[in-house]
């Protein structure tokens, strides 16, 4: 009896999908030319710019000029280790370090509280407002605090990212665990799920793509107050690289360091976005 | 009558509103209904006669507003011991159909060792053995509720309720996945509670159907179905003059509610 029963040949509902993502390899293929050609008149824009000599290079330096920086930074053999004693992937190294630790204790403090919060009015009812509060802080502001509380070694400047990215993690936790829809509660409720079991099982899942984006907003806060955060006896990462240079004014240098946290933040972000979709294959079918 | 702990259900002078702006609506009742082991109780009533609201307070998903719901002799909390089908599956789609039965499995404290063969074993026995591995949304409407099915199933209930199943479905799906719930079901002891507002579902599947009147919904009508059912096909059943009876006799019931 079963068996027959298997043949019944309802349309599958799935089949919008398989049509909207294969003719979109042109489309991104022809997206990914234009955007490279864009980048490519903006360079040579800003070659013109800077040749024509309309400000002296000290103000706006050339891409060639940036260029041949990125190569001597990069150099740990240039009789200066690289640039004051570290070369640009060192530094990139020890910024993405404190980058990644302070993501990592926010995100789960982020997770945690924000759990609590969409679970517990009350607790939510109470640290909205300082969640709020804190966002609403610069990183340089609160970095004087941690510098007296904890020094001027790794500890303030891992803290003060901690602190920039796990506001926006605990919203977007609290968001989505309060707008989980209830029919998938009560379907493991009465599949006898216990009230841990909704929440691991249930509750966590369902959140997640509204998770990871805010942990792509928390990442992305973090690495931009890099440079606030490397203010202090920071001088070994990219950010001390930029504050250093705009000391003794190598334009060059501090063009050099946006470019390296714009581009390696974009990638950042990008593998983010993949693990959104790997992690939440449903998201816009149910 | 006192309550007897054999019974799957028994609701006693149940009544059920609700709270708007506008004040207390009463939804259903006072409604008294007993239900046995083995039966295949089936409620017909037109929208807003309160039929899902009697499900819900089955399940332990809501508390009547005045008198006693007692499921297996206690206050009924949504668990293990009932298993419920949404009108829409509501599969989790963060797992594939496979994971879906395992969660449940799991759930109902199933052996972990244990869990894959009777994960197998239910969508075998709802037709889907080979769909395993996909995901809920690459299936069709029909088959995510064969999967709701199986997983309801999983834990073995004494009681499952079932909250109009098969309202999304087309014809033809649907009156398959009648025939598949008849055979799934026919384990006696167990008891099946099921919501429609389709009279030819009801005599279709039922050992017993209740009419619900129009809001607040009461017992209109409470009538055993006596058809033969052994040996015989759907199709026949569903030309025999025996079924043409009962179903008039619903239909008209049904009529007889909403004028």
């Amino acid at each position: 009896m079963p068996q027959a029963l298997a043949e019944v040949s309802d349309k599958p509902q799935g089949t919008a999908r398989p049509a909207s993502r294969a003719p979109r390899s042109t489309p991104a293929a022809r997206t990914v030319l234009v955007r490279a050609a864009a980048v490519l008149v903006l360079l040579g824009v800003w070659q013109l710019l800077a040749l024509a000599g309309f400000w002296p290079p000290v103000i706006l330096p050339g891409p060639v000029q940036v260029w041949d920086q990125l190569l001597i930074t990069s150099d740990a053999a240039n009789g200066q280790g690289g640039y004051a004693g570290s070369t640009l992937l060192e530094r990139l190294g020890v910024s993405l370090r404190r980058v990644g630790y302070g993501s990592a204790y926010g995100i789960l403090i982020g997770v945690v509280l924000g759990l609590v919060m969409g679970l517990v009015p009350l607790v939510r009812a109470v640290t909205e407002p300082a969640v709020t509060f804190l966002r609403a802080l610069p990183p340089l502001a609160y970095l004087s605090l941690l510098v007296i509380w904890f020094g001027i070694d790794e500890e303030p400047k891992v803290y003060l990212l901690m602190i920039a990215a796990f506001p926006p993690v605990a919203v977007a936790t609290a968001t989505a665990v309060t707008g989980v829809n209830r029919q998938y509660v009560e379907a493991a409720q009465a599949l006898g799920a216990s009230r841990g079991h909704v929440i691991a099982s249930v509750i966590l899942p369902a959140s997640a793509p509204e998770i990871i984006t805010g942990v792509r907003l928390a990442v992305g806060i973090a690495y931009s107050s890099v440079v606030a955060a490397e203010t202090v006896n920071g001088a070994d990462g990219i950010g001390g690289m930029v504050l250093n240079a705009q000391r003794y004014n190598q334009t060059s240098v501090v063009i050099l360091g946006l470019f390296v946290i714009g581009i390696t933040g974009l990638l950042i972000d990008t593998a983010i976005v993949g693990v959104q979709r790997a992690l939440s294959p449903w998201r816009g079918l149910v | 009558m006192a309550s007897d702990a054999t019974a799957l259900a028994d609701l006693v002078d149940v009544e059920h509103g609700y709270r708007t702006k506008a004040g207390a609506v009463p939804a259903l009742g006072p409604i008294d209904l007993r239900v046995d082991p083995g039966e295949f109780l089936v409620v017909v009533g037109p929208s807003g006669s309160g039929k899902s609201t009697l499900l819900r307070l089955i399940a332990g998903f809501e508390r009547p507003t005045a008198g006693d719901v007692l499921r297996l002799g206690g206050t009924p909390v949504p668990g293990r011991d009932v298993g419920v089908v949404f009108q829409q599956p509501r599969l989790f789609p963060w797992q594939t159909v496979a994971g879906n039965i395992g969660a449940a499995l799991r759930w109902a404290d199933v052996p972990k060792p244990d869990r894959s063969r009777r994960t197998a074993e239910l969508l075998a026995a709802v037709g889907l053995a080979e769909l395993g591995p996909r995901r809920t949304w690459e299936i069709s409407g029909g088959q995510q509720q064969r999967v709701a099915i199986a997983r309801a199933l999983a834990a073995r209930p004494k009681l499952l309720l079932m909250d109009e199943p098969f309202a999304a479905l087309d014809a033809l799906t649907r009156e398959r996945l009648q025939e598949d719930v008849r055979s799934l079901t026919d384990d006696a002891g167990q008891g099946v509670v099921f919501v429609t507002h389709s009279v030819d579902e009801a005599v279709f599947l039922a050992s017993r159907i209740i009419v619900l009147t129009d809001r607040p919904g009461r017992i209109a009508l409470d009538v055993p179905i006596t058809l033969p059912r052994k040996g015989i096909s759907a199709d026949e059943l569903r030309g025999s003059p025996e079924y043409a009876a009962f179903r008039g006799e619903i239909a008209a019931a049904v009529r007889a509610t909403v004028s």
